[in-house]
């Protein structure tokens, strides 16, 4: 809400205060100050200036070259292109120093070889309103030489903002009860009569729970003409348009007291005025040329030929309002039930100050004094006869009760800051009264006050929280088993960046394209895509089901950036409809993980490499590194190499590469591997050992084998081999080689020569060669028996 | 014999000296010492030797091996040391180092586990809550009307199944109430989502990071020492605070907290970093009603609550400009945090 100072300063003595001082009272009220605004002349500098001489500047044909007098006892001689003056004529003269709007500082030039010495101005180059092409030209009584802000009154526009429990602050008035309050100086009556009233003889609300009351008074033989300069000035100083002196009347009430009034011409309506609710389909054509249809939940103000003249507290209607030719008016001021005015606005997207103070609530004790003020200000600048009541519907609606002062519980929430006494002065400074019984009764506009909370609300605004004491203390809880998961979390994620790869967080809406990047630790069915209603756009329609699609996106910008090494990871929620619908399996947590070109930078003396499917599998062992990893191919649709991720036996979650074409489509140079794991589990699979292991005793032996076997063999089968042998003195073996020769020159291009280092041992004895052999025969036994490999 | 000894030694001493590299003293080695060397070949020679001279010779041959052996040895760690010595001086230390990849930490994790950190220290414990929510936890129970705008859906995003995304992690103090009983004493980092079109302030999936103190006698000053201490251990101990008097749904009194931020060759100037406030007794009574208990009782039990934005506080903490720049994941952004 804009609030001139000016304007408030009609209410309360402001002087002395600082712009400083003014910002914190409001800041420290609840009130937001979001921008100061200074209006009118700054500097000192600018001074009134007679024009003594023009002539032609010798070199430029558009430039004249003057003297002026600033009552600095000489002329001053000053390059203008302005040609609306004469010479005598008095004008704003900026001398050297002199700061303009813009932080432009003026100074002694020279313009085409003519010295001048300051500039004269025009009305928008100072800070004042535009006016008309040229210099601005000063009464002629206006002193020479005296500062030019003294000529003009000037403003601080402040840009507040009101929270929604203190419609009581959407006026000038208000504003000012407020600061009054806390300033502690008093607050200036408002000098308005009160209306004479009388029961309605022609207003009927066929709705009193929207419309409890609704006041009529009609003013007859107003000249609607262009508004005197205050009322002009006074709109104007909060932004506001004047359009003529009803419509001003009616918006300056508004600002002034924060009641909406509407004034309808007269000659427009037909009988009486009927306020109900819409039919279905109605149509509306609101002052602002929008047309509406509307619904029964939409209150609006009609008359007897059924023609709806307003919505109501929301917009007049184009065809009902004051216009050029109006000689009689009805001037409207009601009270509106919030609830109902906000679903019109919203529904309708019509918004006025008037909805904006209906929907948070105006005090239905005001309505009249509105009413009464605006037909004063109407008949002292329109001119006219009001009828000598106000026609009054329905009855305005008491919204406020008692509410008791709990001392003992003001004194806990409070740690004992404030005694009973200065909260007690800071209600009566509010405007309440303590009652008989002890309890404190609530003033109209202050509506939000209900409960004792709300009282001891007041009491610490006010009293302020730099005046209570801190206190730095609790109660012990245990901690939680989220507390163990995030601790995991941030092992996994130390874990993932000190391998080398950078976390990501990327947005949890995806597009319906992005799905096909997804790898779910479960492929996705039919209904599992949860899809917001209204996105905002395509590329954020649906909750992620993965975190795949998001470091695919994140990695292929990275690419469009001539990023040569991919190494990202992300951990967080993805989003699916279980079978069925079961609301826990909604949200599951994840580890998703994507490695594709450099391994690392390459260097002067190392060659770049690419990264491959082992370096992924390789990351994930060293994430659990007392695991066994171990990749179990299962085509996953969309995307190749489709692993389960294994540990020790257990499902961890989802291995693959992004299909070729895929890579191509987003420019990616370099193969793209992707693993989404199960953080549920892998948090798990990280706590720590319970014992330690002896340290072998005694030295092993180990023997190489270089087994040929069909190319197609996956290498698991030979391990799955020697874990079903389970031979005793094996305690381990590694792959080290694998060969192979397309050519078919050394080896048949159908086969593969797989290398293994077997380690024997036992933890008793140191083991005799013959043992080693026997063990070792064993197992390539075994081996040729079940996958029929041939040693080499 | 004897005349040939010395002859050996002084000849011998003098090629080791003559030998330039570890070939040459070993060329000479073999031919003093080896199977067919000089010395060897004289050595073989005792065997005739008179038995009155044996021991004479025998010192003789035995102070000449010594000292060539000797000599061979010292010439061989001379011709080592030279060695080592050039292969050293071939090292240029000012080439580039071999490359490691790094990788860091996202700005928001840091800032959440800094912030996390302290909490637990003063004793926190962390709890947690689904995004997707009902509004009943996201509004209804946290005292928020029926046709507040926030529910309105221009603001929220909402499913077909009634359900929406929450709007603040404010939810998860509902959640964690309708369980737990006082004292509670939780703070709950998360994400949040509004529909606002995303630009460089705006994000319409961010990041939150909740509170909430319930107990017998928890009162304002609880909430302000709690968290200046915060803001003085996240900012530093000369932070200034200050609390603006706010307005929440869901607690009354509410504050705004700022920070005095100072930036070097800016102005001081104050920033908003969290929402707090007393729970409003309101919110007690639907979790009784909810728990059907009377655990929550508001006669009883008071508590605060707040709530901050993780991406605000990391764009004040490293100046990021542009909030975009947390969800793009540009590597060039992502390195500065190794």
């Amino acid at each position: 809400m804009n609030v001139s100072l000016n304007w408030l300063a009609t209410h309360l003595d402001l002087s002395g205060k600082s712009i400083k001082e003014i910002d914190d009272l409001f800041t420290f009220a609840g009130v937001e100050v979001e921008g100061i605004v200074s209006k009118g002349i700054a500097s000192e500098k600018i001074v009134v200036a007679q024009i003594m001489e023009a002539v032609q500047h010798p070199n430029a044909d558009k430039l004249k070259v003057t003297q002026v007098d600033c009552g600095e006892g000489q002329l001053r001689q000053i390059v203008c292109g302005a040609q609306n003056y004469k010479v005598g004529d008095k004008v704003p003269c900026c001398l050297p120093g002199a700061e303009l709007p813009g932080g432009f500082t003026i100074g002694e030039t020279v313009m085409r070889k003519v010295e001048s010495k300051g500039m004269l101005a025009a009305a928008a180059e100072i800070g004042l309103p535009a006016g008309e092409d040229g210099l601005l030209i000063l009464p002629a009584d206006a002193p020479i030489g005296k500062p030019v802000k003294e000529l003009f009154e000037s403003d601080t526009l402040l840009e507040l903002e009101v929270t929604p429990n203190r419609p009581d602050l959407l006026s000038h008035y208000g504003m000012a009860r407020e600061l009054a309050t806390l300033l502690k100086t008093p607050l200036k009556p408002l000098e308005i009569s009160g209306a004479n009233v009388s029961p309605a003889s022609s207003i009927i609300i066929q709705s009193p729970a929207a419309c409890p009351l609704y006041t009529a008074i009609r003013i007859s033989g107003v000249t609607i003409k262009e508004s005197p300069v205050w009322l002009k000035q006074r709109l104007e100083s909060i932004g506001l348009r004047p359009i003529n002196n009803i419509v001003d009347v009616t918006n300056f009430v508004l600002h002034e007291l924060g009641q909406p009034l509407h004034a309808f011409d007269s000659a427009k309506l037909t009988g009486n005025i009927i306020v109900r609710n819409a039919t279905d389909g109605e149509t509306f054509l609101a002052l602002d040329e929008s047309e509406h249809t509307l619904t029964t939940d939409d209150l609006l103000i009609s008359d007897e030929s059924g023609a709806v003249l307003a919505l109501a507290g929301v917009m007049g209607g184009l065809t009902s309002g004051v216009t050029e030719t109006t000689t009689d008016i009805l001037l409207e001021s009601a009270y509106f039930t919030p609830q109902g005015i906000r679903r019109t606005s919203r529904r309708t997207a019509l918004s006025s100050d008037s909805s904006y103070r209906f929907e948070r609530g105006v005090d239905p004790q005001g309505v009249l004094t509105a009413s009464a003020f605006a037909v004063k200000l109407i008949l002292e600048i329109a001119g006219g006869t009001a009828e000598t009541t106000t026609q009054v519907a329905g009855e305005a609606p008491v919204l406020t009760q008692p509410v008791a002062l709990d001392a003992a519980k003001l004194d806990q929430l409070m740690g004992g800051s404030i005694p009973l006494a200065d909260a007690e002065e800071i209600l009566t400074r509010l405007g309440l009264t303590k009652l008989a019984d002890g309890t404190w009764d609530v003033p109209g506009f202050r509506a939000d006050l209900q409960r004792h909370i709300d009282l001891v609300e007041e009491i610490a605004r006010v009293h302020g929280l730099a005046n209570v004491p801190s206190r730095f203390f609790g109660a012990f809880v245990p901690a939680s088993g989220i507390d163990a998961a995030y601790d995991a979390d941030m092992v996994l994620r130390r874990r993932l960046s000190a391998l080398g790869v950078y976390e990501c967080q990327t947005i949890k809406l995806i597009s319906d394209a992005q799905v096909s990047d997804a790898l779910p630790l479960r492929p996705l069915q039919d209904g599992d895509i949860i899809r917001v209603k209204l996105p905002l756009s395509e590329d954020h329609a649906v909750m992620r089901p993965s975190l795949v699609p998001g470091l695919v996106a994140s990695a292929a910008r990275n690419v469009r950036q001539q990023a040569k090494s991919l190494r990202f990871f992300e951990m967080g929620r993805a989003f699916r409809n279980a079978g069925g619908g079961k609301a826990k399996d909604q949200e599951s947590e994840t580890l998703a993980i994507l490695l594709s070109g450099g391994t690392a930078p390459a260097g002067w003396n190392h060659a770049d490499r690419h990264a491959d499917l082992y370096d992924l599998k390789g990351l994930i062992n060293a994430l659990l590194p007392n695991k066994t990893i171990r990749f179990s191919p299962r085509g996953r649709d969309g995307f190749a190499l489709g692993c389960d991720i294994k540990a020790d036996d257990q499902n961890i979650g989802v291995f693959a590469r992004l299909k070729p074409s895929r890579e191509r489509e987003l420019d990616f140079t370099s193969p793209v591997f992707v693993a989404e794991l199960d953080l549920t589990k892998l948090r798990k699979l990280l706590a720590g050992i319970d014992h330690v292991e002896d340290l072998p005793q005694f030295p092993g032996s180990s023997r190489d084998a270089a087994m040929e076997v069909a190319a197609t063999l996956p290498n698991a089968e030979i391990e799955n081999v020697l874990l079903k042998l389970a031979e005793p003195l094996l305690v381990s073996f590694e792959c080290f080689d694998v060969f192979a020769d397309p050519t078919g020159q050394k080896l048949p291009a159908d086969r593969k020569s797989i290398a293994y280092r077997f380690q024997y041992r036992a933890a008793d004895r140191t083991l005799k060669a013959e043992e080693v052999d026997a063990a070792h025969q064993k197992v390539l036994e075994a081996l040729a028996q079940k996958l029929g490999v041939k040693l080499r | 014999m004897k005349e040939q000894i010395p002859a050996i030694q002084t000849e011998a001493l003098a090629q080791i000296a003559k030998a330039a590299d570890e070939r040459s003293l070993e060329d000479v080695r073999v031919a003093v010492l080896g199977k067919k060397g000089t010395l060897t070949f004289v050595a073989a020679g005792m065997k005739d030797v008179p038995k009155e001279d044996k021991a004479e010779v025998g010192q003789l041959l035995n102070a000449a091996r010594n000292a060539i052996t000797a000599a061979l040895e010292e010439k061989q760690a001379a011709l080592q040391e030279l060695a080592d010595l050039a292969a050293l001086a071939g090292i240029d230390v000012t080439l580039p180092a071999r490359a490691v990849s790094t990788g860091a930490l996202h700005p928001l994790t840091l800032i959440r586990d800094e912030a996390i950190g302290i909490l637990r220290r003063m004793g926190f414990a962390l709890a947690d809550g689904p995004e997707i929510e009902d509004e009943f936890h996201c509004f209804d129970a946290l005292n928020t009307p029926a046709d507040h705008p926030a529910r309105n859906e221009k603001d929220t995003f909402y499913f077909d199944s009634g359900k929406l995304l929450r709007t603040h992690t404010s939810s998860v103090q509902i959640r964690t109430m309708e369980t737990a009983k006082p004292p509670v004493r939780i703070i709950a980092p998360g994400s949040a989502y509004r529909r606002d079109e995303i630009d460089a302030t705006h994000l319409s999936v961010f990041n939150q990071l909740e509170g909430l103190y319930v107990g017998t006698d928890v009162s304002l000053p609880d909430l302000k020492g709690t968290l200046e201490y915060f803001l003085h251990e996240l900012f530093g101990p000369q932070t200034e605070v200050r609390f603006r008097p706010h307005f929440f749904p869901f607690t009354e009194p509410s504050f705004e907290i700022d920070v005095k931020l100072t930036v070097k060759g800016q102005a001081p100037r104050w920033i908003e970093v969290a929402g707090c406030g007393m729970v409003d007794p309101a919110v007690f009574e639907s979790i009784n009603k909810t728990r059907k208990d009377n655990a929550f009782d508001p006669e009883t039990v008071t508590g605060f609550a707040f709530g901050m934005g993780l991406d605000r506080l990391a764009m004040i903490r490293w100046g990021i400009k542009d909030i975009r720049l947390l969800i793009e994941n540009d590597v060039r952004f992502l390195k500065q945090f190794s």
